[in-house]
């Protein structure tokens, strides 16, 4: 919203406020400011008179001028291709400052100049509100202009500051100048006089106009003949205003239906009485053609939109823009007034559609108050008659209601009060409902007030406590901490598991990422164990990369790696967790991908590279602290999908018989898609844990007895899985009651020299330990040798000589 | 006896000589072992008359026990020295890198949602979460924004059909929870924070990104006030930027807060002098906040006149951009090692 401060100074006195100090007070009450700007600006500025205009005897352009300013007479040198003797202009000063710099005497091309004679543009006037003459060349004033003035910028009613301010939703009411002003002097405290006379319309000789609606989107709408009116130049007060709302003027007529608009924010519409001979209107929708609007462009109308249409024709784009053949020319000499409601959505579609934002339908998407047809129809009788000789004014007809009713209620200044938290008194509030002019009055303990047509946004006694409180102001606002019975604060389940696995993961080495959640095909396609089949898709996405919600997260951590691997990154290790979603499901879920060295000190060559056993002992580490001991664990060979995973480098993991996940080396094809190098990644359903049953610390003494152990190296066929060979060891610990096979550990697998083709060497450590006595040599003998023996038996093991 | 005499004076000069632990041993196998002079002496002691072989075996045991005791003490000097030289061999340049234990850092948001967690937590709110995929129900219509109300301008949504989209604001999960606590016999007080990732349509540059994540929070009890959400938020903005800090209310409009407030808190950069981070005014706009809406209220199935509450919303991104001062959002979804190592502590 754009409103000058000569603007709002009609309605008020404004002589002993800056519009600095204005915009901040207007600010503070909630309207934010967001820029102040002068129309123009200049120092040491005087009307002069051109006296004589001679060639510039070395230039084929500059002129050099004998300029008359009153109390001297200055030479100066104009470039400008209009400039002539007799003319009135205005002349910078030597010592001048102007928004481009400051003016100096000095010589150009041998002749004095001692001064500019100006432009409006060199003046700081924003190009869109001049005439292309105007910014071609300096500005003529007009013959009477008072040589000598030193303040033409004043003159010209340039001397304005703008103020743009920022409207809330709620606040839709202040697009009108006369809101604007009403709010102004409520926050400024200052009493406001609109020139608004009710019923000023309400004059006029029976009519044969008819108009109607046969859409719902069109609630309202007023008709009304002007048989004569003249089309003549606007006054000097409404063309100033009118570039000060950064209008244009074009002729009284359609200058006053613009001023009427920003008076009110009613969008008026003037029709040349002769295009529309039937003196019918109908509002219609179910329209679709192709129209030319008065802008002289092509649109093609579809039924959504809505039509004012005279004999079935259209004659407008309701809400939007007029027709080229009605619109208002220097012939006119009757009119039709429109003054209508249309329905915003539609009008919102309707300008999207056609990417058409005029002044009249931003107004109508944003909402027009109640009362404002009828405001905007008076006003706009009253000044037709007073500056376009309005006569033959037929009586106004109107088709359908708005439905208004005027808003009054009670509130309660303790509730109020209560609700802020503050101690306002009786007087102050009272005061403040005046300036809004709410009405207020006592009512018992209650204050009843009534609520003026335009504040559409006020309805309950909450939006009166905002009223006063941003009136008063917040500074009042006292700062206290809530008082009630005391509350636990603590985190769920879920949240206590997510933080213990990044805590984890970041203390390993893993960096934490976060990625987008919506995603294009390719990520979909490669999703990693995917949530669901059905993928959620956005109806109307901002791109193609962007197109789906994820159904997986490796994918996106992988485009992480290429980031930095294409940056010379080599050693990456990075984590997310993050919901991904199906159709009506989610689950969240846990990636991990990495690269290069984990751990490393180059010059001591120590380092701990990323491979398949690192994410395995990083899922078993991590699941046994979130209590998943890893006898409920299951790893094993991938089945699922081997087509992002290295088949053999890869697996499936399992709590119990539900599947948790899948990770190892990403399949060297895919690794070439996403140009990223020896990558190797995990997914899991966190799901997974926490529907399960984490196992609790369960304490055993530690034995007081000593520990024995020994190691054995066998020759098995290469295919021999080590968990078998483990498995068959474990199975001969019973000694008594307990197991006194505490450990096993491989210690070394090799192949070649000294082993038969086709077979391996496994090396273990067993470890023997018993809690109730220390063990006899003889004991471990016997089982050890029942080790061999059964290992032998499951899997063909041989003692390597 | 004058052999044993030189025997021992021998002996003692030899062991006060020796220089090596290895030596050491050959004297105390020579000296105190089965051969050698002092049993070359022992053998003589048959040619001495009966009476005097008593006292020569005194005195050849102590000399014996002279070596034990020589030997000994020469043996802890040696031991001292060796251990002196060994030490003396281990030299290391301790100015080469030490094995650094390579530490992963959370992420800069998630850094900062948790500290917003932790000390609601300590004022006694729990953390609430809900689904991104939201239904238009939870997002807007009972966020007071019904179909087609010029509000939905504000946010250009992600939508998903006619009643699904992607969530626009946690808003959402407050008017979840609002629904779970009323079905609970309308419990009161509700003092929860939610925090998670939103998404409006709007391109990705420097300061606007698609995708970027809030911490709503949200009080509803007998009582509660305007002033009350003030000094929430004024301890909320001295936990993040500093014991000093204050802030300012001033008038704002959201649909589903009335009265609605954006809330400034002083600049931390210039204490609120003024500078290029607060744009000269020495306040900074950080959150969005207001007194829940009676209509609000009475959806969920609340009664307003019996209790309000208040809400607020920070952007996660704006607090860690300014914090750490971060100028391009983008930074936060890129993930460059780099960018994430740079976290790599509590504050």
């Amino acid at each position: 919203m754009i409103i000058s401060k000569k603007w709002l100074g009609q309605y008020m006195d404004l002589s002993d406020i800056t519009i600095e100090e204005m915009a901040e007070r207007i600010t503070d009450a909630g309207l934010e400011v967001e820029g102040v700007a002068h129309m123009s600006s200049g120092s040491k500025l005087v009307i002069g008179k051109v006296l004589s205009c001679e060639a510039h005897p070395d230039s084929d352009h500059l002129h050099v001028c004998q300029v008359d300013l009153g109390d001297t007479s200055e030479q100066i040198v104009c470039g400008a291709p209009n400039v002539a003797a007799g003319q009135k202009v205005i002349v910078a000063r030597v010592g001048a400052k102007l928004p481009d710099g400051e003016i100096k005497a000095g010589m150009i091309r041998g002749q004095a100049s001692n001064g500019m004679i100006c432009s409006l543009l060199e003046l700081g006037v924003d190009a869109h509100m001049l005439s292309e003459e105007s910014k071609n060349g300096i500005e003529v004033l007009d013959e009477d202009a008072p040589v000598g003035n030193e303040d033409p910028l004043g003159y010209l009613g340039l001397d304005d500051a703008i103020l743009d301010v920022g409207l809330t939703p709620n606040r839709n009411d202040c697009m009108a100048a006369w809101s604007m002003a009403l709010e102004t002097g409520a926050i400024l405290h200052k009493e406001v006089t609109l020139p608004y006379e009710e019923g000023s319309a309400n004059i006029g000789t029976p009519t044969k106009l008819k108009v109607s609606s046969e859409t719902e989107k069109c609630p309202l709408f007023l008709g009304k003949v002007i048989n004569h009116v003249t089309i003549k130049p606007s006054p000097k007060w409404m063309k100033e205003l009118l570039m000060a709302a950064g209008m244009k003027s074009i002729n009284n007529v359609v200058d006053i239906s613009n001023i009427v608009m920003l008076e009110t924010g009613q969008p008026l519409h003037f029709y040349d009485i002769n295009a529309i001979p039937a003196q019918e209107i109908t509002v219609k929708d179910h329209q679709a053609c192709t129209y030319t609007a008065l802008d002289g462009v092509d649109y093609a109308l579809t039924d959504d939109d809505i039509v004012i249409t005279t004999e079935g024709k259209p004659i407008g784009i309701a809400g939007i823009m007029g027709g080229d053949d009605s619109k208002i020319e220097d012939t006119t000499s009757g009119i039709i007034i429109e003054a209508a409601i249309f329905h915003h959505v539609a009008i919102r579609n309707t300008a999207r559609r056609l990417n058409l934002n005029t002044d009249a339908s931003v107004r109508y998407q944003k909402g027009i108050e109640p009362m404002a047809t009828f405001k905007a129809m008076d006003r706009a009788v009253a000044l037709l008659r007073e500056y376009a000789d309005a006569d033959g004014i037929e009586e106004t007809v109107q088709y359908g209601d708005n439905h208004y009713t005027p808003v009054a209620f009670d509130v309660n200044l303790d509730s109020i009060n209560k609700l802020l938290g503050t101690t306002f008194a009786e007087a102050e509030v009272m005061q403040v409902l005046e300036d809004l002019h709410f009405a207020p009055s006592k009512q018992g303990e209650n204050i009843h007030v009534c609520i003026p047509s335009y504040r559409t946004d006020i309805s309950m006694e909450a939006d009166i406590a905002e009223e006063i409180i941003r009136i008063l102001g917040y500074d009042r606002l006292p700062s206290t901490l809530p008082y009630m019975p005391a509350t636990l604060g603590a985190l769920d389940k879920r949240q206590r598991m997510r933080r213990r696995v990044r805590d984890i993961l970041s203390n390993l080495g893993y960096n934490e990422a976060v990625s987008y959640s919506l995603v294009s095909k390719k990520h979909i396609e490669d999703a990693i164990l995917p949530c669901s089949q059905d993928i959620v898709e956005m109806a109307s996405p901002m791109s193609e990369d962007r197109r789906y919600v994820r159904n997986s997260l490796l994918p996106s951590l992988l485009g992480c790696i290429a980031y930095n691997q294409a940056r010379n990154q080599h050693d990456v290790a990075l984590f997310e967790i993050s919901n991904v979603y199906g159709n009506h499901h989610v689950e969240e879920r846990l990636a991990v991908a990495a690269s290069g060295a984990l751990q490393k000190n180059r010059w001591q060559k120590f380092s701990v590279d990323v491979d398949f056993y690192t994410l395995k002992g990083l899922a078993e580490s991590m699941l046994e602290a979130l209590g998943f001991s890893n006898n409920r664990i299951r790893v094993q060979e991938n089945k699922l999908d081997t087509k992002h995973f290295h088949p053999y480098r890869s697996a499936e993991l399992y709590l119990g018989k539900e599947l948790l996940g899948i990770f190892g080396e990403i399949h060297p094809a895919m690794a070439k898609e996403y140009a990223i190098d020896d990558v190797y990644g995990m997914e899991l359903n966190l799901e997974v844990l926490l529907n399960n049953k984490a196992s609790k610390v369960k304490f055993i003494e530690v034995s007081k007895y000593p520990s024995v152990s020994r190691d054995l190296a066998l020759v098995v066929k290469e295919d021999v899985k080590v968990a078998d060979i483990l498995n068959s060891i474990r199975k001969n610990g019973k000694l008594g009651k307990e197991n006194i096979i505490q450990n096993v550990e491989v210690f070394d697998v090799y192949t070649g020299e000294h082993v038969e083709e086709g077979h391996k060497s496994i090396a273990l450590s067993i470890n023997f330990q018993s809690n109730e006595r220390t063990l006899k040599d003889k004991e471990i003998n016997e089982i050890f040798d029942k080790i061999l023996e059964t290992l032998k038996h499951d899997v063909d093991a041989q003692l390597r000589a | 006896m004058e052999k044993l005499t030189s025997i021992k004076e021998e002996g003692l000069a030899k062991i006060a000589a020796c220089e090596s632990l290895h030596d050491l041993q050959e004297l105390r196998v020579l000296y105190l072992g089965k051969k050698g002079p002092i049993q070359e002496v022992m053998k003589s002691m048959k040619d001495l008359p009966k009476e005097e072989r008593p006292a020569f075996g005194q005195q050849v045991n102590e000399v014996k026990t002279m070596f034990a005791d020589a030997i000994e003490e020469r043996k802890q000097v040696l031991e001292i020295k060796e251990m002196e030289e060994k030490i003396e061999k281990e030299k290391i340049d301790i100015t080469l890198d030490g094995q650094k234990p390579n530490l992963g850092n959370l992420h800069p948001l998630m850094l900062i949602q948790q500290e917003i967690e932790d000390l609601f937590i300590g004022l006694g709110y729990t953390v609430a979460e809900g689904p991104e995929v939201e239904e238009d129900f939870y997002n807007f219509e009972r966020a007071n924004i019904p179909k087609d109300h010029p509000a939905r301008d504000m946010q250009d949504t992600f939508y998903i059909n006619e009643e699904e989209l992607l969530r626009t604001h946690t808003t959402a999960v407050q008017m979840r929870q609002l629904e779970y606590y009323a079905k609970q016999n309308c419990h009161l007080p509700i003092k929860v924070i939610c925090p998670g990732k939103v998404y409006r349509r709007d391109d990705d540059d420097a300061t606007h990104s698609h995708q970027f994540m809030q911490c709503e929070g949200l009080v509803v009890a007998e009582g509660i006030t305007l002033s009350d959400l003030k000094g929430t938020l004024e301890f909320l903005a001295q936990k993040m930027f500093g014991e000093s800090r204050t802030i300012r209310f001033r008038p704002s409009y959201f649909q589903f807060t009335e009265p609605s407030v954006e809330v400034d808190v002083s600049c931390h950069v210039c204490g609120g002098k003024g500078c290029p981070v607060c744009k000269g005014t020495g306040w900074i706009e950080i959150l969005g906040a207001g007194m829940v809406h009676p209509n609000v209220l009475r959806m969920a199935g609340y009664d307003p006149e019996k209790c309000s509450g208040f809400a607020f919303g920070v952007g996660i991104e704006r607090v860690a951009m300014l914090k750490y001062g971060i100028t391009d959002i983008r930074n936060f979804y890129t993930n460059d090692l780099r960018f994430l190592k740079t976290f790599n502590r509590f504050e």
